[in-house]
């Protein structure tokens, strides 16, 4: 009785959880946006100083509830030599969001060309892209009409999944909310075939 | 704020906590027991334990994990042969309730010899992919030339200070 009781309690307040990669070249911004999102949705939340924010050879968690929804973010480096074991959690993940540092004109097309061999990858095929053009803040960086563009191409490659191209700042946390609730409709969209990771947890 | 310093015997877990503490190189023989030493790191105090890393000695490991806040772990990146032992002895400590909470710190130690192994190179070999609910990061290091150290402790104390 017990059993069933706590069972159908877990079942009232338990939140589906999703897993979300952040991803894009070293320097994109994607510690620093993991930061500014994880600030934007956890009431009082004291974010680290975003000059003390170092090239991450690792990986940094974070946690939020959105929408009737928790979201576990990763976020792992992006140095050349790391991005080789960005496929490790590729089967895992519900979504992607991949960050583009939109003032560095000479790394745009590297940033292009890594995330084409991303989404070649078959462990994500199906899985919602959310491209991020980041540092808005910066005078004179790519808009998103520029941005657009080149990240549009390879339809092939994208094929029939969920995909958006938005304009943010991480520093100054301009669009990050816009674009995790689009996110979040889509990861729940796309939850028939990719389930919440709690899904087959015994209650 | 309370961390461990673990990883295999010859890592270089003393000089590192000694390094730390004093600034200098000193001259150590295996730990048998442990060094404790209360280390400042731009305002922030640390306890911080240096466990003895021998084979005989490493199951006392856990008596030690209680309240802990954050785990050095520390790699002889020149040791090839032994990154499969010390990879199991991560992942046997890492499954460890009491350090459920713990931030982890990998220092590829001994970065200054030839042929070591890289950053990446250590985050396959200790199977750190199949972390998923853990912040971590590497840092390439050379204990004896005081190399990576200063970027570590940065790291490690912002990320503390956060989570607060």
């Amino acid at each position: 009785m017990y059993t069933l009781l706590h069972g159908f309690y877990k079942y009232l307040v338990q939140k589906d959880e999703y897993c979300v990669l952040i991803l894009g070249l070293d320097n994109a911004g994607k510690t620093t946006y993991l930061e500014a999102t994880k600030t934007k949705f956890t009431k009082k939340y004291k974010a680290m100083n975003p000059n003390r924010i170092t090239t991450t050879v690792g990986l940094n968690i974070g946690k939020i509830d959105v929408d009737g929804v928790r979201l576990n973010f990763w976020d792992l480096g992006g140095q050349q030599e790391l991005q080789s074991l960005w496929d490790k959690y590729y089967a895992e993940c519900h979504a992607v969001i991949y960050i583009v540092d939109s003032s560095d004109r000479d790394r745009i097309s590297e940033s292009k060309e890594t995330f084409d061999r991303m989404i070649a990858s078959e462990h994500l095929s199906g899985v919602p892209l959310l491209v991020l053009a980041n540092k808005q803040d910066i005078p004179d960086c790519m808009g998103v009409h520029t941005v657009k563009p080149i990240f549009n191409q390879n339809a092939h490659l994208i094929g029939a999944r969920d995909i958006m191209l938005m304009a943010i700042s991480a520093l100054n946390g301009d669009g990050v909310d816009e674009g995790i609730r689009w996110l979040v409709d889509c990861i729940k969209r796309n939850s028939v075939d990719r389930p919440p990771r709690n899904h087959d947890d015994n209650l | 704020m309370r961390i461990l310093i673990l990883g295999l015997d010859g890592a270089g877990k003393t000089t590192i906590l000694y390094k730390l503490q004093v600034g200098e190189v000193v001259t150590t023989i295996p730990t048998i027991g442990f060094n404790v030493e209360q280390v400042t790191y731009k305002n922030l105090k640390f306890q911080v334990w240096d466990l003895g890393g021998q084979t005989s000695i490493r199951p006392y490991w856990r008596c030690y994990y209680g309240n802990t806040d954050a785990i050095i772990y520390v790699v002889d990146s020149a040791d090839r042969d032994r990154i499969g032992i010390s990879k199991d002895e991560l992942v046997h400590m890492l499954r460890e309730e009491e350090l459920a909470n713990a931030i982890l710190v990998v220092l590829a130690n001994k970065q200054d010899m030839a042929g070591c192994l890289t950053v990446a190179e250590v985050h396959q070999a200790l199977g750190l992919d199949a972390l998923r609910d853990r912040t971590f990061q590497i840092f390439k290091t050379s204990a004896v030339r005081g190399e990576g150290l200063d970027q570590a402790m940065d790291w490690l104390s912002n990320a503390l200070q956060a989570r607060k």
